[in-house]
């Protein structure tokens, strides 16, 4: 006479998701390598953000490392990250690809220097709106609260900790940045986010971008609108060339 | 930051990689084997969770059916734990307060308000800080639900005699061997996930939790005419 709904019968964890959670945990294991902190957000979700970080925290399985991580659930999360992010960092969502927050945060991220990691379930993020999406193809609004989502992070912080066993691994690769060639290094256009509106010098404003703080012309952008703390620019040999659509202001 | 592999736990899959780990230099053998064990691991945590649901499907009924009189009584719910527990109760209480879909209903996790806690922690003694919060808020049609994956945390026992002996209902999620959850006459109900993974024992304790809810909605939803149950 209960019309339960039986838990789905497919795998939870298929092909694609497996490989996905696989590079996403080499890649949070060599970032923590690197001294990074996870920084967690789920303003929907809020228990979501603190599981993750007292799992990292405070590993269930005795002996493993206290990684750090931290959930930052005040009511403005993209606030709250953007002042705890330091390069190098990894911000982890836990929410729907529709969650504003999150997806301002994410589009925010690269400024900031954030490795990016969006854990959700529903309709899926648009391709590249973070470095990993881990992602649940399921419709049903309840999958939050059934333990779906806490697998999830389980299997990244168990992977991650398999990846400290191989420390080979976690040293810094052939094709990071070594040299002024690299493209991602290079002042191909880098998102930035301005720190310090322009003020008597003329034009030159402070903005953060993946490789830290630096003073930029901004005297190439439209002078018909005022140049705000937190709007977003593309950087371009020592200019900011054009502004990102704040479409979600 | 401190790199102290030294004093790591050596995996069962080490052997997997006959080669000197600290030269390792391609990464594809070890994804490939980190995409298996989350698979395999994500199977063994649905295996899990049906086999808890199966086992548990007389008395989760029974529980939600009476969790919806107390509620349609004007009952709260109190949801307790530690740890990631305390991060799971969280998350249960928000299902029944804030759920999808569904009849919302008052209820909230006593682990969520730091001052609470912290006063109650440094004061009275951690193991008092869900007992002194039962007494303060607690009426009798009220519900408490503890979460462990041990069974035998002191905070939950405690709390959960005292919330019995004031009339509320009492629910125990438990683990491993069922702890001291598991013989305490206390529990009106008490659920042992029987796993040695306090992983896998999570995931199936919020399934559990979701399907109490499920039940609870179903017999809120009906119209208390002839509903005698």
């Amino acid at each position: 006479m209960t019309a339960i709904v039986p838990p789905p019968s497919g795998p939870f964890v298929d092909e694609g998701l497996s490989a996905d959670l696989a590079a996403a945990a080499l890649d949070l294991a060599r970032r923590f390598h690197d001294g990074a902190t996870l920084w967690v957000i789920s303003p929907q979700w809020e228990p979501h953000a603190h599981h993750v970080a007292v799992e990292f925290v405070h590993p269930v399985i005795v002996g493993k490392r206290a990684l750090p991580s931290v959930a930052l659930v005040e009511p403005d999360p993209v606030a709250q990250a953007r002042v705890a992010t330091s390069p190098g960092d990894l911000l982890l969502a836990v929410a729907s690809a529709d969650q504003p927050a999150v997806v301002d945060a994410m589009r925010r991220a690269p400024a900031w220097g954030a490795v990016t990691l969006w854990i959700g379930s529903g309709r899926r993020p648009p391709a590249g709106a973070a470095n990993h999406v881990l992602w649940i193809d399921s419709d049903d609004p309840m999958v939050p609260a059934t333990g779906r989502f806490v697998l999830m992070y389980h299997l990244l912080w168990e992977l991650t900790h398999v990846c400290f066993e191989h420390p080979g691994l976690l040293k810094p690769r052939e094709q990071d940045c070594t040299d002024e060639s690299c493209i991602t290094c290079g002042d191909e256009g880098r998102l930035g986010e301005i720190v310090l509106e322009p003020g008597d010098v003329a034009g030159q404003a402070l903005i953060r971008t993946a490789k830290g703080e630096e003073w930029v012309d901004t005297s190439l952008l439209d002078p018909s609108i005022p140049i705000r703390a937190n709007d977003l620019v593309l950087v371009h040999a020592g200019a900011a060339i054009s502004r990102l659509e704040e479409a979600l202001r | 930051m401190t790199s102290d592999f030294s004093g790591q736990e050596p995996e069962a899959t080490s052997f997997l990689y006959p080669f000197i780990e600290s030269e390792e230099t391609d990464a594809t053998s070890l994804l490939d084997d980190l995409a298996a064990s989350a698979r395999g691991k994500a199977t063994e945590s649905a295996r899990l969770q049906r086999e808890s649901l199966d086992e548990y499907a007389a008395g989760l009924t029974a529980a939600g059916t009476a969790m919806a009189q107390r509620f349609l009584r004007g009952g709260r719910l109190y949801t307790l734990g530690n740890g990631g527990s305390s991060t799971d109760a969280a998350t249960l209480a928000s299902l029944f307060s804030r759920p999808a879909r569904g009849r919302p209903v008052a209820a909230w996790s006593l682990a969520a308000d730091e001052a609470v806690v912290t006063a109650l922690g440094t004061d009275v003694g951690f193991d008092l800080i869900f007992k002194r919060q039962i007494i303060a808020h607690a009426r009798d049609r009220d519900v408490a639900i503890a979460l462990s994956t041990s069974g035998n945390s002191e905070d939950l026992m405690t709390a959960i005699t005292e919330a019995k002996q004031r009339g509320l209902l009492t629910i125990g999620f438990s683990g491993h061997d069922g702890g001291r959850m598991a013989a305490a006459d206390d529990l009106d109900f008490c659920w042992t996930v029987h796993s040695q993974s306090i992983h896998r024992i999570q995931e199936s304790h919020a399934m559990l939790g979701y399907r109490l809810w499920s039940v609870t909605q179903e017999h809120m939803a009906r119209p208390l005419t002839g509903a005698s149950a």
